[in-house]
């Protein structure tokens, strides 16, 4: 299932997709802003609560200082992983490493697509356009239609525990799926020899780091990947779909 | 990770207390709705632009349409562990406040943290007696500040990372196969393994998951059995917490 593509039309045709998602990718991400910041606004300006602008102040200066870093880091740390197009979805539909990575690894690997390749990031943008569809309507149906229903028969056990686990559930099967459908032997044993200096080693030592372990583990990954990656001919890691 | 210590206790839920009646007003519905009327137009432009390069990158129509499939079958599990905590906390910032900031931009771990670090600038706390409809837009006010903030550094690091990337591109196209797939493993490692430290139903969590992702891709290499590849992540989801449930139940879970 190899598919031979001549260089000259495969990069004509994804500059233009380049070029259409950049521009009405950050026109809809900043319309996404703007209706998530009017609601707020409004409340402020003209829902008569008293609220004084040093409060405000107050509030957001503390969220800043807890996560300035992570605004910066989070979209570095995601962008080799996405590529530009998918950055315009991903941080305004959010979940990023819980719902939409994963999904759009399944999808590559489904198709036996690459990351980092054409193929790769159009399989990227369908399958976070898919997961999109399936997050609002599932948030819409659930949450905004039903939500305070389901609260009344939902035990708070069950809320409280998914709450408290949801990200170790998700987690263990994604870096499965990575590990099979990668193939990448070398970047994983790399992955998880950083992984665990860093959690365990670096950031006990110097906790400050803990918010930005991630990032940290991403570049080192990367940079060790590159360097013991196998080069074998031109194809370098070209990766055979997997078998059915 | 998450210091929130006031959950909405079942007698807040029933009566819509007067931060409720603000957080449900008409116009806080609109603008939510805004955001996803928003996301549903760039995901139809999105899906255009893709039909349109499908065939210059070698794509099948066929091929877009599995993939489309695929992101949607795979997002079913998370989406519905995002819908169970985005409910729990209804009580606490309303429904459109939810839609938005728990259910969209960010994540869940991210807002409640944001909420209850503002909410202490104020002296007040999440869900008690002090949570008054002040500090609900306070609260409100600083969570939606934070998840602007993303969007713009999105906006402004995308195309300076986009140039980087086309002049490595240059350089070595190797770079450009090699690097993602080592950042994926990277990221999706780092934040398994961090769950490790927090519990033993924690680490029970993340081995259920992976046992069943395992099993469920050896399945699905037999004949007939591909969907277990896209529906693999919803069961294990499933599972993953179910067992979480139990062994909660059974007293392995962290105090408190």
């Amino acid at each position: 299932m190899s598919t031979s593509v001549t260089a000259a039309p495969a990069a004509a045709g994804m500059v233009e997709f380049e070029r259409t998602t950049s521009r009405w990718g950050r026109l809809t991400m900043i319309a996404g802003l703007v209706f998530s910041l009017a609601g707020p606004l409004y409340l402020v300006f003209f829902a008569d609560l008293g609220v004084t602008a040093t409060q405000l102040f107050a509030g957001f200066a503390a969220v800043a200082g807890t996560f300035f870093v992570i605004w910066l880091v989070e979209p570095l740390t995601y962008f080799p992983i996405l590529g530009s197009a998918s950055m315009y979805q991903a941080f305004m539909i959010g979940n990023i490493s819980n719902k939409l990575l994963p999904s759009a690894l399944i999808a590559q690997s489904t198709i036996g697509a690459k990351p980092g390749t054409p193929r790769g990031s159009l399989a990227a943008v369908m399958a976070i356009c898919g997961a999109a569809t399936v997050h609002l309507l599932s948030l819409l149906i659930f949450v905004g239609l039903l939500g305070t229903w389901l609260i009344s028969i939902v035990p708070p056990e069950v809320t409280e525990v998914v709450r408290v686990y949801v990200l170790p559930s998700v987690m263990g099967a994604v870096i499965i799926q990575a590990i099979v459908s990668l193939k990448q032997v070398r970047a994983t044993i790399v992955a998880f020899v950083v992984a665990v200096l860093v959690l365990f080693v670096l950031v006990p030592l110097v906790p400050a780091l803990s918010m930005v372990a991630t990032a940290i583990v991403v570049l080192t990954t990367l940079v060790i990947g590159w360097f013991v990656r196998k080069r074998e001919g031109a194809a370098g890691q070209d990766v055979r779909p997997e078998a059915p | 990770m998450i210091p929130i210590t006031a959950m909405p206790s079942a007698a807040a839920a029933a009566e819509p207390g007067p931060v409720l009646a603000v957080a449900n007003t008409p116009v806080l519905w609109i603008c939510a709705l805004g955001v996803f009327l928003v996301i549903a137009v760039q995901s139809v432009i999105y899906i255009k632009a893709a039909r349109k390069a499908a065939p210059a990158a070698g794509m099948s129509p066929q091929e877009l349409r599995t993939s489309f499939r695929s992101g949607a079958v795979a997002a079913i599990g998370p989406s519905l562990a995002v819908v169970l905590v985005a409910i729990a906390l209804l009580a606490l910032f309303g429904t459109p406040a939810v839609l938005v900031r728990i259910g969209l931009i960010g994540s869940v771990s991210y807002e409640t943290a944001a909420a209850s670090i503002a909410a202490g600038t104020t002296g007040a706390e999440l869900g008690g007696p002090t949570y008054t409809p002040e500090v609900f837009a306070i609260v409100f006010f600083a969570m939606s500040m934070g998840g602007a903030m993303w969007m713009v550094a999105t906006l402004i690091l995308t195309p300076l990372l986009q140039r980087g990337e086309h002049r490595m591109a240059k350089v070595n196209p190797a770079l450009m196969t090699v690097v993602p797939a080592a950042a994926l493993l990277g990221a999706f490692i780092s934040l398994g393994l961090a769950e490790v430290p927090k519990s033993t139903v924690h680490v029970l969590t993340l081995l259920t998951s992976a046992v069943v992702m395992g099993v469920c891709l050896l399945i699905a290499r037999l004949p007939g059995m591909r969907w277990l590849r896209e529906w693999g992540l919803g069961m294990a989801i499933l599972l993953g917490l179910t067992v979480a449930f139990l062994a909660q139940s059974a007293g392995l879970g962290p105090a408190g």
